[in-house]
């Protein structure tokens, strides 16, 4: 009987706090809690990162840069506005940051990669496979600015709301929209120049 | 779990909600067909899914746990500043005020009577001094062998300009 008892009080464990809470805890100095609100967000931040810089280890570097901010960063967190879109701010800031130096360093590789992969045959039967989706992204993507790839992804990828993404950024929705219709727009351009077999699929169903 | 029959014939172009994006993101064979109905499936077939990190959740939150506690050990070690802005421009005004003070009242109980000294002698010193209105000989008349006199044309005045030229001529002449 007692340890029926025992068995229904909530330990520490297995009361699953929220993040506001955890956040609560962290500033009172709670090491345990900012492991904790890691675990729990690392798979969206590392795959927000990894969506927009396109490489694990840069992904798993920036990820762990956002979280190093976050810690700095707590005290100015203010628990009235959803924790997520703080930290997604926080992760688009950084991302974006990082795009945008390294865009400036890839743009000579990635004129010859271009070269490179519009001699494949626009005639050849396709079907396309996932992980051939993810190089494709990689590949086309590039002509994005750093903001266009980031809302591209937020949308497309994350299944993000336009007005969820203009929260995050702190613009308009209306300016998502914008961004969002101008990176669909370069992507199929992108499609049809580099990878046509691809496209032809698209102008089939068009 | 959405079955492949029921997602083609759902599926319908720039209408995939969260279920049949799910059944897209999961299913090679239902992408080619999906591509077909709306193109804009392309990358949403991408994402939904959990990505982990190269190395694992656990190693990635050590590493970042173990870069919290050096930083946390940095700005321990880094000197304090617990003094806020205003207080520094207290402190400032304080001491500037402390030093006025001391400089006025050292002057009034020693006044320093060389400053006025000084300030009459430059007073005298700004003073005009008289001119020299002659310095030098006045000749009348000049009579020599070996000179070369030279009368300039006269304008109609009194005034006669006269230039003599000769070796023996005194030198303050």
């Amino acid at each position: 009987m007692a340890a029926e008892v025992l068995r229904m009080i909530p330990t520490k464990e297995t009361v699953e706090l929220d993040d506001r809470q955890l956040v609560e805890q962290i500033r009172q100095g709670d090491d345990g809690a900012f492991e904790t609100l890691i675990r729990r967000k690392t798979s969206k931040v590392y795959g927000l990162c990894y969506r927009v810089i396109g490489n694990g280890e840069d992904a798993k570097d920036i990820s762990q840069l956002v979280f190093l901010k976050l810690w700095e960063n707590l005290e100015k967190y203010d628990a009235t506005y959803a924790f997520d879109t703080w930290l997604y701010r926080m992760v688009t800031n950084v991302a974006i940051d990082f795009m945008r130096s390294k865009q400036s360093r890839d743009n000579a590789v990635n004129s010859n990669l271009r070269l490179v992969k519009t001699s494949v045959d626009p005639e050849q039967t396709v079907t396309v496979a996932r992980k051939e989706v993810e190089s494709v992204f990689n590949a086309v993507s590039n002509v994005l600015s750093p903001k266009q790839k980031t809302i591209f992804v937020m949308s497309e990828m994350e299944d993000l709301r336009s007005s969820e993404i203009a929260k995050v950024l702190g613009c308009r929705e209306s300016t998502v929209r914008n961004h969002l219709f101008n990176a669909r727009k370069l992507m199929q351009t992108q499609l049809r120049k580099r990878f046509p077999e691809y496209a032809r699929l698209w102008e089939e169903s068009r | 779990m959405m079955t492949c029959h029921y997602f083609r014939t759902n599926l319908q172009p720039g209408n995939a909600d969260a279920a049949m994006l799910e059944h897209l993101r999961h299913c090679d064979a239902c992408l080619d067909f999906a591509m077909s109905v709306d193109p804009d499936l392309f990358f949403r077939s991408l994402g939904g899914e959990d990505l982990i990190p190269p190395g694992g959740i656990d190693a990635f939150v050590g590493d970042v746990m173990s870069q919290v506690r050096v930083h946390d050990a940095e700005a321990s070690l880094a000197p304090r500043h617990n003094v806020s802005a205003w207080q520094r421009w207290a402190i400032a005004a304080t001491v500037a005020a402390g030093v006025t003070g001391a400089t006025l009242a050292y002057r009034y109980e020693h006044p320093a009577p060389r400053v006025t000294q000084t300030l009459l002698s430059v007073q005298a010193s700004a003073k005009p001094r008289p001119t020299a209105t002659a310095t030098k000989s006045f000749v009348e008349t000049y009579s020599s062998h070996d000179a070369t006199i030279v009368e300039m044309p006269n304008d109609g005045s009194d005034t006669k300009v006269v230039m003599i030229f000769d070796d023996k001529l005194p030198a303050d002449l």
